[in-house]
């Protein structure tokens, strides 16, 4: 029984705290997440990505919450409780998608600061536990 | 380029039909338009037809080669088009394209499918590069939820109400129940709309569109030909198809850049203003608007985005019934996704039709009054958007 992310090469608990991995142009400064291996800006006058990290910090631009067990192939821990989820406004850039690590759930409001957090999603068949990017208040 | 008429308006009713196959929905679809236009099939030089990725097509999306095997193998060349959502708008434009050019004076167009049961999935594969997988993977977030964040935005920038949102379900469902091809033909009220299921909140059963399977053709033929067939033809004054621009903020993976501008679907904002640019139209010379309101949510943020409204003002627009067929501002007199559901790929062609009617005079008990110039607007998979406006 391990910790194991939900997918591989998308986040890391950096010695800096928990990121996001992705890649930024070093020409115009698009952000990519997951990475991209050329940049789309159209009006960005030569491609040079390279790796980049990602937050911790940022706002709730809007969210919903999650009332009904996700179809596959999202997978969660029976019993299924709901979740809030929303996208995040990172203050370097990236607009991310995430679900809202909070008890409470009418605490949740757009526009809330939040942070990053490296955070259980479900346990796998093996008794893995599973983990996720996901923001909490900051 | 020439003027393209659109002659011959055909419909299988949207619906779930388990006992008939995608190509009878469109066989029915394809004679009801031959026999509205008054000719035969014989006479159509070309097909654009949508490709389904959940019914017929061969597997390949080769949906116009079965619709052309089953009418009658005459040997005309097939246009099969695939856009997710906006294929049938989108064959529509090859469509009219072949008439404008020159190429072909009559064109079938054509987009049927039955729909698997429930939600829309993704592939199915476990692909790591595959947005729709991470974000259902590792966020947990299914296709309606992308919805319910921007109505929830909506909410918070506009102060738009739970009953507000209900009461375009409520609005469509009236005019769904006045069209015998609508599949949901009961009307509703605020209060059972809120009484659903919660989907996704803020977004309840009645304010998403369902699954449905159907079938919808049209004609389309060059000026001299439309003369022959008709005194009143419908005129097709534009047909656009644009994608999304890198930088709106419309999140269609798991991530992206935070826009420097408000966030909106580009590609149907862009679609719409080619469509009208075309047809040499503004937002006060539409009569009707036939817009993709998969959720209750595009119909108030659309018209904003479109400049048919002012920002805030779509909420104050339904309050006073002004988007009703007989108000200022017709939204979906067809009763929309929300009445029909969605049979994906044909969308764009029954909005057509609907736009055809209406400007006939033929619409029933749904008729916008002295209906002259309609626009239609679909969105799909990819960042995929089409506009059309037919004209009398
Ligand atoms: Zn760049």
């Amino acid at each position: 029984m391990a910790t194991v992310h939900a997918v591989e090469g998308l986040f890391a608990d950096t010695p800096n705290g928990p990121r996001l991995l992705g890649s930024r142009c070093a020409t115009c400064s698009a952000p990519y997440f997951p990475k991209s291996p050329v940049c789309h800006n159209p009006e960005c006058t030569e491609s040079k990505i390279e790796d980049a990290e990602f937050g911790p910090t940022g706002k709730l631009w809007g969210f919903t919450f999650q009332v009904f067990p996700p179809p596959p192939p999202a997978k969660y821990d029976e019993p299924f409780k709901p979740y809030p989820m929303g996208f995040i406004d990172l203050d370097d850039g990236l607009r991310v998608l995430g679900q809202v690590s909070i008890e409470d759930l009418t605490k949740v409001a757009v526009d809330m600061p939040v942070e990053m957090v490296i955070e259980p999603l479900f346990h796998d068949e093996d008794g893995n536990e599973v983990v996720t990017w996901k923001f909490k208040p900051s | 380029m020439r003027e393209v008429a659109a002659v011959g308006f055909g419909m299988h009713p949207w619906g779930k039909f388990e006992d008939k196959s995608v190509t009878e929905l469109c066989r029915h679809a394809v004679e009801a338009s031959l026999q509205d236009a008054g000719v035969q099939w014989r006479d159509v030089e070309a097909v654009a037809a949508a490709s389904s990725r959940f019914s017929g097509g061969k597997g390949w999306g080769l949906n116009g080669n079965d619709v052309v095997e089953d009418m009658g193998s005459t040997g005309v060349p097939v246009y099969n088009l695939s856009a997710g959502c906006s294929a049938g708008a989108n064959a529509f434009n090859i469509g009219y394209t072949l008439v404008a050019s020159g190429a072909h004076d009559m064109v079938m167009v054509v987009g049927g499918e039955k729909m698997p049961k429930g939600f829309i999935q993704t592939s199915g594969v476990e692909e790591h590069t595959d947005p729709e997988f991470l974000r259902q993977r590792c966020i947990g977030m299914p296709g309606p939820a992308f919805w319910a964040v921007l109505c929830r935005r909506r909410m918070h920038e506009h102060g738009t109400t739970e009953e507000q949102m209900a009461k375009v379900a409520v609005k469509a469902r009236k005019n769904g129940a006045l069209n015998p091809n609508a599949r949901y033909r009961k009307e509703t009220n605020v209060e059972e709309v809120l009484k659903s299921a919660l989907v996704v909140y803020p977004l309840h059963l009645f304010e998403i569109c369902a699954v449905s399977d159907g079938a919808a053709a049209v004609v389309l033929c060059s000026a001299e030909k439309a003369k022959q067939l008709t005194t009143k033809p419908v005129w097709v004054g534009g047909s656009a198809v644009a994608t999304a621009r890198f930088d709106d903020g419309i999140t269609r993976g798991i991530g992206g850049m935070v826009p420097p501008g408000i966030t909106h679907h580009s590609e149907a904002k862009a679609a719409v203003a080619k469509a009208m640019s075309q047809a040499g139209v503004g937002p006060k010379d539409l009569s009707l608007v036939e817009l993709q309101d998969n959720t209750v949510y595009y119909e108030l943020a659309f018209p904003e985005e479109w400049g048919l409204c002012e920002p805030g003002q779509a909420e104050w627009l339904l309050e006073h019934d002004e988007t009703t067929p007989t108000g200022k501002l017709p939204i979906n007199p067809s009763g929309g996704f929300i009445s029909f559901g969605e049979a994906t790929t044909a969308q764009g062609l029954f909005q057509i039709c609907e736009l055809g009617w209406q400007l006939r005079g033929e619409a029933g008990a749904r008729q916008v009054p002295n209906a002259k110039v309609g626009m239609s607007q679909t969105i799909g998979l990819g960042g995929n958007a089409t506009a059309v406006v037919l004209k009398n």
